[in-house]
């Protein structure tokens, strides 16, 4: 279609302004009604006034600026860290289709590492590599892939896993490769759940690019803006959840972008 | 065609599986000769190892006792010589490829030149009515169509034999009785005329597209009897019309009765 006609716009917009409208009006509904002090719950329009002050005491750039800047770091932390766990997840799934006997070994390690709450690995993991000499942002990227990963490995699992056996007699029949039959039939077969797991590990990145951000020391990021706006909250409660929006933007922008890619990828689903 | 040396040769071949409830017997003792170029129907009821037969030929299964020679190899030899190709009930396109894709994949695992597979690709499409629809996605077709494509994959490298497991099967019976029709002139118009191993349920699909039905009887499968049919080829709509033809159904029908009364 070479323009997409006003109907199916309207299609698509209106659902998302009747949302966003029903969330406005619960938000203020809720504090006129259960009378929610400006302390609990800001009103909007505080909020977006707080997002065009000044930092710095009227001397630096404008808050959101300053805010989207932090996203934007810690966005490449999380796509940095959603690559390498992907590459990494991606691995071990083709190592275990192709030796499950490593499977039985490794899959309770990988599903205990997941149980393992990431609030207390991510200050080890940053201070510990900060140690030997890992720039920051490496050690951030470690904490996000650590989060990644895991998703993507039993996802693609079972995807490699699911081509049908007749499907799998075809490429015998033909007397087929090993090599022949993973990049011909596994692996094509595979995308579909491969990017549904990476649409999941595109959030958990953000969310660990974000907790890796929260041990003193680091400089910038999402995680950063959260500590400081929640030690000024008493005084400035609205930063708060401008960092909080922030953060679910990053998320959302990221998302966005691997379903993106995944409409370009599996365009013969359309 | 009953002169030619045998291309398939069954000798005393069982295939048991193992299962919770003890050993099954899938095929029993089976001793069978195929002829080249011989269109064989395989038919009996469900569990008779009809399948397993056709699975053994193309070394998808390996006997538990007895030999099978493919073409004087074993099925494994002849599998890695590409003598097989296998159409299923489903048509197992992969989704991800157009249908010319589809049909070149085959020829795309033996290394032959692109030029030279989309060409036979393209001819062979164009030989099952689908040559406007090349570039289409499978699950734009219907599943006759699909089906089609799924009989151009399996010609394209020009197996001798096509190994047909219920390939009409799940096609509603105006559009299977015009397949059969299709399958008949594009056999008679491959070149070299594949051997045709053919699994169906039906008696008329048997009858009108087979030289020999093998007529199979259940638990354990075995043969129970060959019926010979003489129909004229080409055959045609009008075959299925013909006094002799119902005879030739009444025939298996009875071959069947029998397996029944057997038990």
């Amino acid at each position: 279609m070479p323009y997409a006609a006003p109907a199916a716009i309207a299609r698509r917009v209106l659902p998302l302004i009747g949302v966003i409208s029903a969330l406005l009006l619960i938000w203020e509904g809720a504090k006129l009604l259960f009378a929610i002090s400006d302390q609990r719950l800001p009103h909007l329009g505080a909020i977006v006034e707080t997002m065009f002050s000044r930092t710095r005491g009227g001397a630096g750039p404008l808050l959101v600026v300053q805010m989207l800047a932090n996203g934007w770091a810690t966005f490449r932390v999380a796509l940095g860290g959603f690559i390498i766990g992907g590459l990494l997840g991606f691995g071990l799934a083709v190592l275990f289709m192709r030796l499950p006997i490593l499977e039985h070994g490794l899959m309770p390690y990988v599903i205990g590492s997941q149980t393992v709450p990431i609030l207390a690995i991510a200050p080890m993991v940053v201070v510990g590599l900060g140690r030997m000499g890992a720039p920051a942002w490496a050690a951030k990227m470690v904490v996000a892939a650590y989060l990644t990963f895991f998703p993507v490995t039993i996802g693609m699992l079972r995807g490699l896993r699911s081509a049908s056996p007749q499907s799998l007699d075809l490429m015998r029949s033909y007397a087929a490769s090993p090599a022949q039959t993973f990049w011909k039939l596994r692996l094509p077969n595979a995308l579909p759940y491969l990017f549904t797991s990476l649409k999941i590990a595109a959030s958990a990145s953000v969310i660990g690019a974000i907790v890796a951000e929260l041990p003193s020391g680091a400089s910038e990021g999402i995680g950063v803006m959260i500590l400081n706006a929640a030690q000024f909250y008493n005084s400035r409660p609205p930063a708060l959840y401008l960092a909080i929006l922030v953060a679910g933007l990053v998320g959302v922008l990221f998302y966005g972008l691997v379903a993106l890619a995944e409409h370009l990828v599996l365009r013969w689903r359309a | 065609m009953m002169h030619t040396a045998p291309i398939i040769e069954f000798d005393r071949v069982s295939k048991v599986y193992p299962s919770g409830g003890g050993p099954v017997t899938a095929l029993h003792d089976v001793t069978l000769s195929i002829a080249a170029g011989e269109f064989i129907a395989l038919i009996g009821p469900s569990g008779c190892g009809k399948s397993t037969l056709m699975r053994l030929i193309g070394d998808l299964e390996q006997p538990s006792a007895g030999t099978v020679r493919v073409k004087a190899k074993t099925p494994e030899q002849a599998r890695r010589d590409r003598d097989y190709g296998i159409v299923f009930q489903a048509p197992v396109l992969y989704e991800w490829r157009t249908v010319r894709k589809n049909v070149e994949l085959p020829l795309e695992i033996m290394g032959r030149p692109a030029e030279q597979r989309r060409e036979r690709a393209m001819s062979l499409l164009r030989m099952v009515g689908l040559g406007d629809f090349a570039q289409a996605y499978p699950h734009q077709l219907s599943g006759g169509m699909q089906q089609r494509a799924a009989i151009a994959r399996a010609l394209s490298f020009s197996p001798s034999i096509l190994l047909m497991d219920e390939p009409f099967g799940a096609l509603d019976e105006i559009t299977r009785e015009r397949m059969q029709v299709e399958l008949l002139s594009i056999w008679a118009e491959s070149e070299p005329r594949p051997t045709v191993i053919f699994v169906t349920h039906s008696i008329p699909e048997a009858v009108f597209l087979a030289d020999r039905v093998v007529v199979m009887s259940p638990r354990p499968g075995r043969v129970q009897r060959i019926v010979t049919i003489d129909l004229p080829r080409p055959r045609v709509f009008e075959t299925r019309e013909a006094p002799r033809f119902f005879s030739l159904v009444t025939e298996v029908r009875e071959a069947l009765r029998a397996v029944d009364n057997g038990r």
